[in-house]
């Protein structure tokens, strides 16, 4: 099992890398898809092997809302933008984010190590931290909306795939909860990036935004 | 009985649920009358013994947030009545805002009931979804702007403790707080330490304990009044309940002191940064912070300092809704948000600028409000605990809080100005009037608090 685990970690860290140097939204967007059907994937073997239904049901629900649901969400909402399909400006130059999401790999094998791997002890538990940093990067090197968002569903996927792991015992209500609650942040982050194009203009206000 | 317990939850459920009604004044009617149930069904809750099964717990505490809840809820509910007619372009109709409003109550009731931290978890993520579209209200680009830094912000800090969740359920294995209070932790191991930690970090972000605090002054700043009062009043507070849960789960020495300290750093910037606001109402979201910090100690401490704590958080909750409140006003008469554009409330709406005055001076913990008494106690748990040097910088901190407020809104009240009376007679004048009051008639019912928090009901 822990080969298993570590090889859709890596897959996942693989997918966050490509997706750190890429600048078309759509893509990003369809590579977070492929991102959470491995999730559920590994989700729906843990439940077979291990006969526990309950997990076999999330893997089932994580395919369909992390999956399916909100990636067709946003691509919709970017056929009807077409303004939102490529990041013109990122913050950070291609070659930069890319470097950073190495170092970022290679921090979290160190961080696990010193911190964690005295309780856990796994081959690639570091994985789950890389992906959680990853994501956070994300967020915060992109002035896009919407990738902002893919950084924070990486970080959730992350923390999905160590539990799911780790712990498949932790009640399914929680866990299905917790996609509930993905749904709705979804929705309404997809309501506030449409009213953030058709939102008058009041800039002298936006000083208020700071200090 | 359990069924008490879940009335709050109910009412507001019910209520929003109506709200899809289409029919002239029928969401604000409904809306009234489903917070003022709440009122009631938390009020009888404190006379009941507590309770605890697998999905809910209710103690003092617990019962202590419904009725604080309820009543910032219903006093929001009311004013917004009034203030959604100044409203120029609101982002979506009165019936949808009233749904939003009755749902985003809902869950932090259902936060305060839970049992388990994975449940607290939802009711707390659940809270910014419901009010994310609130901040928005008044459509403008500045407010947008503020909403999507308080989705991110906050869904990151909560995705920190979305993984404290992990480590504290691989150490205990259990997300029960009842069954982790059973155990007596008195020492816990290195994974269940950073746990615990991360969820103070993590439900901090969402009430706005530094440094995940960056996101309050924007929020409270750009959403509209009844907003930020039910931001500043309860929503707050919820989050510092979960750390508070936390808290008493593990009460190991390392995670307090991690907690005091984080407590302290948020008194001594917020203080610090409410020197140089300019707009009133970041001013009053700083002193929100200020206020949390000083919370945040007074859980940390335990003991008095943890009644004191809950005192604060109570009188806190009437006062800052009734200062945002009064600030909702004075934007729809002045139509400027910045201090020095507002001048001579006192000649211009009177009611207006002498509550606004009393509640400035209620947050920033002057006698005889409920907060002086709080702040108090927990500087008593300080002194107890620290050296005398702690509670030193903090006095001197919290001094230089307490003068910049109340210079500020002295200024904005008493100044000299040439213009007309310009108060009306509504509602929205009264409701601020009441919570202000209610901030003063706390220290009347700290016996009563005590009682909540120690025997679980008032007998």
């Amino acid at each position: 099992m822990e080969k298993i685990f570590t090889l859709v970690g890596f897959f996942e860290i693989l997918l966050v890398l490509f997706m750190q140097w890429e600048v078309y939204t759509k893509k990003i967007v369809t590579t977070f898809s492929i991102a959470s059907y491995t999730i559920a994937a590994f989700l729906f073997y843990i439940g077979i092997v291990e006969n526990k239904y309950l997990v076999i049901i999330l893997a089932l629900i994580t395919a369909t809302v992390r999956g399916f649901f909100i990636p067709w969400f946003m691509k919709r909402s970017m056929v009807r933008d077409h303004w939102r399909e490529r990041e013109i400006r990122p913050t950070l130059s291609t070659a930069f984010s890319v470097l950073m999401s190495l170092f970022i790999v290679v921090f979290a094998y160190v961080l696990y190590r010193v911190t964690l791997y005295g309780s856990v002890q796994l081959s690639a538990g570091s994985i789950p931290i890389a992906l959680i940093l990853q994501g956070a990067f994300l967020m915060v090197s992109r002035r896009n909306a919407f990738i902002q968002l893919i950084g924070y569903m990486i970080m959730e996927n992350a923390i999905f795939l160590f539990e799911g792991y780790l712990f498949p015992e932790l009640p399914f209500i929680v866990e299905a909860g917790v996609v509930l609650d993905l749904i709705g942040i979804v929705a309404v982050s997809g309501i506030v990036v449409r009213m953030m194009k058709n939102s008058t203009s009041d800039l002298h206000e936006s000083d208020e935004l700071r200090g | 009985m359990a069924y008490v317990y879940t009335l709050p939850m109910i009412f507001s459920a019910f209520g929003a649920l109506l709200c899809l009604v289409r029919k002239t004044y029928f969401e604000e009617i409904v809306s009234v009358v489903a917070s003022l149930a709440t009122i009631v069904a938390a009020s009888v809750s404190a006379f009941l013994p507590n309770f605890s099964n697998t999905f809910l717990y209710i103690d003092g505490l617990s019962k202590t947030m419904l009725i604080v809840i309820s009543i910032v809820y219903t006093s929001t509910v009311i004013f917004s009545t009034t203030y959604m007619k100044y409203m120029e372009n609101p982002l979506f109709e009165k019936n949808f805002y009233y749904l939003l409003m009755n749902v985003f109550a809902f869950t932090m009731f259902f936060t305060v009931s839970v049992d388990g931290f994975g449940m607290m978890w939802i009711g707390v993520e659940a809270t910014t979804v419901t009010s994310a579209l609130l901040v928005a209200t008044e459509n403008n680009e500045s407010a947008i702007e503020a909403t999507w830094r308080y989705i991110v912000i906050v869904s990151s800090g909560l995705m920190i403790s979305l993984l404290s969740n992990v480590f504290i359920y691989s150490s205990v294995h259990t997300l029960s707080f009842s069954t982790i209070v059973s155990m007596h932790i008195t020492h816990a191991d290195r994974i269940l330490l950073l746990g615990t930690m991360m969820a103070v970090i993590g439900y901090g972000t969402k009430a706005g304990i530094f440094p995940m605090h960056t996101w309050l002054p924007d929020v409270h700043g750009k959403a509209p009044a009844p907003v930020s009062a039910i931001f500043s009043g309860v929503l707050l507070p919820v989050a510092l309940y979960v750390v508070a849960r936390v808290l008493q789960a593990v009460p190991v020495a390392s995670l307090k002191e991690f907690s005091f300290v984080l407590g302290f750093l948020t008194v001594l910037v917020a203080a610090t940064l409410m020197v140089v606001q300019k707009y009133y109402k970041r001013l009053f979201a700083y002193s929100t912070m200020e206020n949390m910090g000083m919370a945040l100690i007074g859980l940390s401490l335990g003991k008095y300092a943890f009644i004191g704590a809950v005192v604060l958080l109570t009188s806190h909750a009437f006062a800052k809704s009734s200062a945002f409140f009064l600030s909702g006003n004075i934007l729809a008469r002045y139509r400027s948000r910045k201090i020095d554009d507002v001048k001579g409330i006192s000649k211009r709406m009177p009611f207006t600028g002498y509550t606004l005055m009393f509640s400035s001076m209620a947050v920033t913990g002057t006698p005889p409000f409920g907060t002086f008494v709080g702040e108090m106690m927990i500087i008593y748990g300080i002194l107890k605990n620290f050296p005398l040097f702690y509670t030193l910088t903090l006095a001197a901190f919290l001094a230089l809080a307490f003068i910049s407020l109340n210079f500020k809104v002295g200024k904005m009240t008493f100044s000299e100005t040439n213009g007309d009376l310009m108060e009306r007679k509504r509602v929205g004048r009264s409701v601020p009037i009441i919570n202000t009051a209610l901030a003063f008639l706390v220290i009347f019912l700290i016996p009563q608090i005590e009682e909540l928090l120690s025997k679980g009901m008032i007998k």
